[in-house]
């Protein structure tokens, strides 16, 4: 950099009208620089050292409870992590909430999305109410559904299972239970967020494609198949990619509707990591699990990546 | 062909609202015939093939193709096929795929649509262009495109929405004439909208007129030329349109600017009257209608003439060779069958 400025500049002193644009350009890329530093060196400080730090911390015992035990380990937690049956459990846990979390809200926000495309009025109105829930936060969110809809007696979900003849249900207390609960928890509040990006992308697509394509005998579910499904796809691997994303690293409704229990039957790789972490006080450990999750997610959004290029 | 594609309209009625955009259209297109829907925008000519298509449904009144009533049926069930006027192409699909979609639909074997989908690209000599995206083309390509997937089904009925108005001036020339002989090589029942005198004119068997939701006039475009039903019609078609003049009729003749002109007409009475003259039915001659030329637009083998008749504007056409100086003062004539006599009141012809 600093070499070919000097030539530049030099060329420039010799022959200036020529080089004009290219002094221009330099001073622009400079100033341009100037402007950016401030936001790239608040991200450095903000996310590229702390996720430094801690890759750093997983190489170390560090036991806040056992201090004395403390000291370089090289690669020895990564080494337990492996045969740690806790870990597998948690990033299966986190591999089923995800995978069906996303899979929820990409059905039911298309089909909701297609339903209020053919809306003639009122459309406006389900938006704002559509919205509600991802305004809110997850916390709050896990909260509500706790002593709201999930309480045993009293709850809305639990009374519409007595009246339906199920009976009361230990809706966080039963293993499968728990687990159903908080996917639906994280599906309720994040559906309409596909549900408003596909919604917007299906009100982009051109009408008259769909006329031609009656024309051309196409049935409704041909034209959904052949047409809609394809020109949607972007919008739908974008949606996939970011509720991934949030999904696998989600963590606040989880931990105030069950804290990952009963047990460890919604633990997530997440909960598991700030459970060793901060109540086991292990830091070393879990800044190793951190790491997996760090990778687990790498990968995950790799594939998803590659499949967004994929024609 | 799957049919003949005989199509009536039977007192077709379509209200937006309170807007009645077509009123009480009837019409019948006969087997085989290219059809031409004309009339500036608005005039209702969109929204009768969208009728005729099955995209829209009449207020009241029925669609009758082949002697079968459809005005309930879907388009899907119609066996129509269509271009539209911004192409409507399947933008993921390429080129062969967007020809081969209505085979596909319609359940053939893959050995019979890839055949098929070649010929059909051929035949609009878009068949180097297969493996590309309709992104990737042209205009004119984009159009062939939709032309090839319209005729690969072999429909009864072939619609066209100003299948030419997105292309460039040359473009369209080419494209009408190869259109018309697609269509006589096809030989399907063709019914083509158009706003452009000009395309009706040149491609079509027979057109009707539409005019704020009606048809004025139903026939051949030299029909239509020649005698037109209406003021509006008259100022419509030909370039330049025809010359409406107020005048004076009395007992056959037409009084204009204090000159007599004889016409067909012998009714015996004096009215007032809207006279019709063409550009190109208009001669110089000594002792006639005093004019001076305003300006002239040379057009090469021909030029049109700005006349000033006593305040009056009168556009004439004369050939190469014959031209006058602008602002000399001449005087014109036209034999009394040039002459077309229109109620100003009724504005339909006398």
């Amino acid at each position: 950099m600093a070499t070919t400025a000097v030539t530049s500049a030099g060329i420039a002193s010799e022959a200036p009208r020529s080089d004009f644009g290219r002094i221009l350009a330099q001073r622009e890329r400079r100033f341009a620089a100037a402007l950016l530093a401030p936001a790239f060196l608040a991200l450095l400080a903000t996310t590229t050292f702390p996720l430094l730090f801690l890759v750093y911390t997983s190489a170390f015992r560090m036991d806040l409870a056992m201090p004395f035990t403390n000291g370089f380990v090289g690669f020895e937690n990564y080494q337990v992590l492996l045969s740690d049956d806790r870990f597998w459990t948690s990033l299966l846990v986190s591999l089923v909430y995800t995978g069906s979390t996303v899979a929820l809200q990409v059905i039911i926000g298309l089909a909701l999305a297609l339903l209020v495309m053919d809306m003639k009025r009122g459309q406006g109105w389900f938006r704002v109410i559509a919205i509600l829930p991802v305004v809110l936060s997850p916390a709050v969110v896990g909260m509500i559904w706790r002593t709201f809809m999930l309480a045993p007696e009293f709850g809305i979900v639990d009374f519409l299972a007595i009246n339906a003849g199920l009976g009361s249900k230990n809706w966080l207390g039963d293993p499968t239970l728990a687990m159903v609960s908080v996917i639906a928890i994280h599906t309720w509040q994040w559906t309409p967020f596909a549900f408003m990006v596909l919604l917007a992308s299906l009100a982009s697509l051109p009408e008259d494609i769909y006329e031609a394509a009656r024309l051309d005998r196409a049935s409704a579910w041909q034209r959904f198949r052949r047409i809609t499904l394809p020109l949607l796809r972007p919008a739908i691997v974008m949606v996939i990619i970011m509720r991934t994303m949030v999904a696998l690293t989600a963590f606040a409704a989880i931990f105030t509707v069950t804290a990952g229990g009963p047990g460890t039957a919604t633990e997530i790789l997440n909960l598991y990591a700030y459970r060793k972490s901060f109540t086991e006080l292990s830091i070393g450990y879990g800044s190793a699990l951190a790491v997996a999750l760090l990778i687990v997610t790498i990968i995950i959004s790799g594939i998803l990546f590659a499949m967004r290029r994929a024609k | 062909m799957s049919g003949q594609g005989q199509v009536s309209f039977r007192n077709i009625v379509k209200l937006h609202g309170q807007f009645a955009a077509l009123k009480n259209v009837n019409f019948d297109i006969k087997p085989g015939e290219f059809f031409a829907l004309l009339g500036p925008s608005g005039s209702g000519k969109s929204t009768t093939l969208r009728i005729l298509a099955g995209l829209d449904a009449p207020t009241t009144g029925r669609v009758m193709i082949d002697d079968k009533d459809v005005t309930s049926t879907d388009a899907r069930d119609r066996d129509i096929a269509m271009v539209f006027q911004s192409y409507a192409l399947y933008p993921h699909m390429t080129v062969a795929e967007n020809i081969a979609f209505p085979l596909e639909m319609a359940k053939l074997p893959k050995s019979e649509i890839a055949p098929a989908v070649k010929d059909a690209a051929r035949k609009v000599k878009i068949d180097h262009l297969l493996d590309r995206k309709p992104g990737q083309l042209s205009g004119g390509q984009q159009q062939r495109c939709a032309l090839a997937r319209a005729i690969v089904r072999k429909a009864r009925l072939f619609l066209l929405d100003e299948p030419l108005s997105n292309l460039d001036a040359k473009l369209r020339l080419e494209t009408r004439a190869e259109l018309k002989k697609l269509q006589r090589s096809l030989g399907v029942t063709a019914v083509y909208v158009t706003h452009d005198q000009e395309e009706a004119m040149t491609l079509a068997d027979r057109m009707a007129v539409f005019m704020s939701g009606e048809i004025q006039q139903v026939g051949t475009p030299a029909e239509v030329f020649a005698r037109p039903n209406s003021i509006d019609i008259a100022g419509f078609i030909g370039n330049p349109p025809m010359n409406l003049v107020p005048a004076r009729y009395v007992d056959g003749d037409v009084i204009i600017a204090g000159h007599r002109l004889k016409t067909t007409a012998t009714t015996a009475v004096e009215r007032d009257v809207v006279v019709g003259l063409r550009p190109g039915a208009l001669r110089m001659t000594e002792g006639g209608l005093g004019a001076r030329v305003d300006l002239i637009e040379d057009l090469g083998d021909t030029a049109v003439l700005d006349l000033d008749c006593a305040g009056t504007m009168i556009r004439m056409r004369v050939a190469d060779g014959n031209i006058p100086g602008e602002g000399d003062t001449i005087s014109i004539t036209a034999r009394p069958q040039d002459i077309h006599l229109f109620d100003p009141a009724t504005r339909m012809r006398l």
